[in-house]
C-alpha cells in the first residue's frame, strides 16, 4: 500500500521562490475572485429542497471547479508570503499515484482505511472522537467508555485543558508536558481496552510543531501505524509551523491527514463556495501535505457545526466530488448543534452520518454541543453516528432515499439550531467508572433509533 | 440634490464599489455636501451591511468590500469634518490580535472590520501575538481596549497572560481587555478577569460600544 507521491523538498523549496503576495491581497484578490470565477463558470448552485443532491452532473463540475481553483491560487504559505503551485500535470500524477488504501494500526487491530465511493456498500471506517477538552481526571476513563465501542476504528482522544494541575498553554514546557501525558495516557487506555494495536489520531492537545514532534515514539507515544492531524488555515493557507509538522512525519513514517474546514459565510461565502473550497482542499492535502486522507470538518460561521441544512449539502456535495473522481480517502467530521443526552444530537449525527456515507465518506463522529463545552461529549452518540453509517452502507441505500431521510431528520430538529440544548457532561450521561452509559441515556438512544426505523434505517440489530 | 447625492453615496459603499465610493465622495465634498447628515446616512447603511452578515444573508467578501469603500471615503470626510468642528470622532480605539501560538485569523479579521463599520479605529496586530506586544502598542496608539482571540483550547491561556502583565505594568485599569474566540466562554472570561466576552461579531461591536461609552463617561 503506497504512499502518496514524496515531493516534500520540492514543496519546501516553492514556499520560498513562489508568487509573492501580502496575505491580504491573497484572500481578497486572489483567492475570492478566482471562487466566485469557477462558482459561475461550472454553474454551481445550492439547492436547500435538496440536502443530499442525487445528480452526478453537479458533483463533477464541483470537483473541475474545485481543480481549477487550486492550480490557479495554490497554497498561501504565510511565513514565507509565497504561494505554492501546482501544474495540471503535476496534480494528475498524483492523483494517479494515490493507493486509495492503507493499513493502519497493527496486529489483529490492524484495519483497512479506504476511499469509498457514493453509494458504496463498503461500511464507513469510523473514527470516534469527542473533539474536545475533557477535565484531567477524566481523561483515562473517557479514552476507555470509547475504545470499548464495538464498531470503532480508530480513535482520537478527549484535548487536555491542564497537565498535572498547570494549565497547558501552546508553545511552552506545558503543553510539551501534556501532550506526553496524552500520548502516554491514550496507549494505556488502549492496552486496559485489549487494543493495543488500534489505530489512534494523536495527539489533540499538542498545537506547537515542537509539542507534535515530541510524542513520537513507538512504544509509549505515536506509532508509524498511527496518524496525525496536520492543519490547513482558514483559507487555502499554510505556514512553516504546520510544514514542520509535515516534514517530521514524513521522516518518522506516521499516517498523516490534512485538517481543514471550510467556512460557511467567511471567504468560501455560501455553500457553494464551501464545497468547492473543501474539494480542492483535498488537492492540498494530497500535493503539500502528502497527506493519506483528509479529515474535513466544512462549517458554519454563526453555528460552528456542519448538520445545518446548507451544510448538509456541503458535505454531501464534496463528497461526492472526490469520490467520482479520485481514489482519495476523505474523512468526514461531524459537528452538532446540541449537547449529549438530547435527542436533537442524536438526530444531528444521523444526518451527518447518513450525508457522508451516501456520498462516499469515511465517518469521524462526533463533536457535540458546537465543539466548545468542556466535557460534553460521550461514545453513544459516536455509536448511533457509526451504526447508521454502517446501516446506510450495508442496505444500499441511494442518494434519492438519502435525501428523504435527512429532509425528515432536519424537520426534527432545523428550528431549534439557533437555541440548540446544550445537554449534559460525559460523566451525567455515563457511568464513568465502568465506562457504560446511563440507563436513562440508553433508553433514549434506543427511542431515537427506533424512530430512524422508522425512517427507513436499516439497522441490523 | 444633497439628498440624492448622499442616497447614491450611501448605495455605492453598501454595494462595496471603493473606487465609484471615492469618486462620489470628492464630488460630495467638492460641492459643500452636508458631511454630517450623509455620515449619519452611511453609519446607518453600513449598520445594516453588519446586521445583513450577522444573518448570513450576505457573506465575509461582501462585508469587507462595503467595510473598505467605508473606510476611503471617511479618509476624505474625516479631515474635513474634524476641520469644520474641531472634535476628534473616532468611536474609541481597539488593539485586536490572536494570542500568542495561535495562527488562527479569521474570527479575529470579522470582528476588526465589524468595529471599523461601526466607526472604530481599530489596529490589528496579526496571530500569535506575544502578551507584551498586545500591551505596547495600546500605549503606542493610545487605545481604549485590547480584543485578544484565541481558537484553540490550548492557546486560551495567552489572553490570561496578558491580563497579568497588564496588572504587574500597572495598566490594568488603563485599557478594557475582552476576549472570544471559538472554545472561549462566559465562565472563562470571568476566570481570568476580562471586561467583557462575546461568541459573535455583533456582539463583540455592542461590549467595545458600552465598554468605550463607561471609560469617557466615568
Amino acid at each position: 500500500m503506497a504512499t502518496p507521491p514524496y515531493r516534500m523538498w520540492d514543496v519546501v523549496e516553492r514556499a520560498s521562490t513562489g508568487p509573492f503576495c501580502e496575505q491580504q491581497e491573497f484572500l481578497t484578490k486572489i483567492l475570492v475572485p478566482k471562487l466566485k470565477e469557477v462558482i459561475e463558470k461550472y454553474g454551481i448552485k445550492y439547492d436547500p429542497h435538496s440536502p443530499i443532491p442525487t445528480q452526478d452532473s453537479l458533483a463533477d463540475r464541483v470537483w473541475e471547479a474545485a481543480v481549477e481553483l487550486f492550480r490557479d491560487v495554490g497554497i498561501y504559505n504565510q511565513d514565507t508570503h509565497r504561494r505554492i503551485t501546482f501544474s495540471d500535470k503535476e496534480i494528475l500524477e498524483a492523483l494517479s499515484c494515490t493507493a486509495g488504501e492503507y493499513n493502519v494500526g497493527i496486529g489483529k487491530d490492524s484495519k483497512i482505511l479506504q476511499h469509498r465511493g457514493v453509494e458504496d456498500r463498503t461500511p464507513p471506517f469510523v473514527i470516534f472522537s469527542p473533539d474536545i477538552i475533557f477535565d484531567e481526571e477524566d481523561f483515562l476513563t473517557a479514552c476507555i467508555a470509547y475504545l470499548k465501542e464495538p464498531l470503532l476504528d480508530g480513535f482520537c482522544a478527549p484535548i487536555l485543558e491542564e497537565s498535572m494541575g498547570m494549565r497547558i498553554q501552546s508553545g511552552t514546557p506545558i503543553e510539551l508536558a501534556g501532550s506526553l501525558e496524552h500520548a502516554m495516557s491514550l496507549r494505556e487506555a488502549a492496552r486496559l481496552v485489549g487494543r493495543p494495536g488500534v489505530f489512534l489520531v494523536a495527539v489533540g492537545t499538542s498545537q506547537s510543531d515542537a509539542s507534535q514532534i515530541s510524542v513520537s515514539d513507538p512504544e509509549w507515544g505515536v506509532r508509524t501505524t498511527d496518524s496525525r492531524l496536520i492543519g490547513s488555515i482558514t483559507e487555502l493557507m499554510t505556514n512553516n509551523s504546520m510544514m514542520n509538522k509535515v516534514v517530521h512525519c514524513q521522516q518518522y513514517g506516521c499516517y498523516v491527514a490534512n485538517l481543514t474546514g471550510a467556512l460557511y459565510g467567511g471567504y468560501a461565502g455560501g455553500a457553494e463556495g464551501t464545497a468547492v473550497l473543501e474539494t480542492a482542499y483535498h488537492l492540498n492535502g494530497l500535493m503539500v501535505y502528502q497527506s493519506h486522507y483528509q479529515m474535513n470538518f466544512p462549517y458554519h460561521l454563526k453555528y460552528f457545526s456542519n448538520t445545518t441544512r446548507e451544510l448538509l449539502w456541503v458535505v454531501s456535495v464534496y463528497s461526492q466530488a472526490v469520490a467520482r473522481h479520485s481514489k482519495l480517502v476523505n474523512v468526514s467530521n461531524g459537528f452538532a448543534n446540541a449537547g449529549p443526552g438530547t435527542e436533537m444530537l442524536f438526530f444531528e449525527a444521523a444526518a451527518h452520518s447518513i450525508a457522508s456515507t451516501v456520498s462516499g465518506a469515511n465517518l469521524w463522529e462526533v463533536a457535540p454541543a458546537r465543539n466548545k463545552n468542556k466535557n460534553r461529549a460521550t461514545p453513544l452518540e459516536a455509536r448511533l453516528a457509526a451504526e447508521v453509517g454502517h446501516a446506510v452502507a450495508r442496505s444500499g441505500m441511494t442518494r434519492e432515499k438519502a435525501n428523504e431521510v435527512v429532509n425528515k431528520l432536519l424537520g426534527k430538529y432545523e428550528d431549534k439550531i439557533a437555541d440548540a440544548p446544550l445537554g449534559k457532561e460525559f460523566k451525567e450521561c455515563y457511568d464513568a467508572r465502568k465506562g457504560i452509559p446511563t440507563e436513562d441515556y440508553v433508553a433514549l438512544y434506543e427511542k431515537v433509533k427506533e424512530e430512524l426505523f422508522e425512517f427507513g434505517i436499516d439497522f441490523p440489530y | 440634490m444633497n439628498d440624492e447625492q448622499i442616497r447614491t453615496l450611501v448605495q455605492t459603499v453598501v454595494d462595496g464599489e471603493t473606487n465609484a465610493a471615492i469618486k462620489r465622495a470628492e464630488e460630495f465634498v467638492h460641492t459643500n455636501g452636508d458631511i454630517d447628515l450623509a455620515l449619519k446616512e452611511l453609519t446607518e447603511g453600513m449598520k445594516e451591511v453588519g446586521e445583513r452578515f450577522e444573518q448570513l444573508e450576505i457573506f465575509l467578501p461582501e462585508m469587507m468590500a462595503s467595510a473598505d469603500a467605508m473606510k476611503a471615503i471617511m479618509k476624505i470626510f474625516l479631515p474635513k469634518l474634524k476641520e469644520s468642528t474641531g472634535v476628534d470622532t473616532s468611536k474609541g480605539r481597539i488593539v485586536i490580535g490572536t494570542v500568542a501560538g495561535d495562527q488562527h485569523e479569521i474570527g479575529k479579521d470579522i470582528v476588526s472590520v465589524m468595529l471599523e463599520i461601526f466607526g472604530f479605529t481599530v489596529y490589528n496586530v496579526g496571530t500569535d501575538v506575544d502578551a507584551l506586544e498586545f500591551i505596547k502598542r495600546a500605549d503606542e496608539v493610545g487605545a481604549d481596549g485590547i480584543a485578544m482571540s484565541s481558537l484553540m483550547t490550548t492557546t486560551m491561556a495567552g489572553q490570561r497572560e496578558v491580563i497579568e502583565i497588564m496588572k504587574e505594568k500597572g495598566v490594568r485599569d488603563k485599557y478594557f481587555a475582552i476576549v472570544g474566540g471559538a472554545p472561549v466562554t462566559p465562565e472563562w472570561a470571568e476566570e481570568i478577569g476580562a471586561d467583557g466576552y462575546s461568541d459573535t461579531a455583533a456582539g463583540a461591536v455592542k461590549l467595545v460600544a458600552r465598554l468605550v461609552e463607561e471609560r469617557r463617561t466615568k
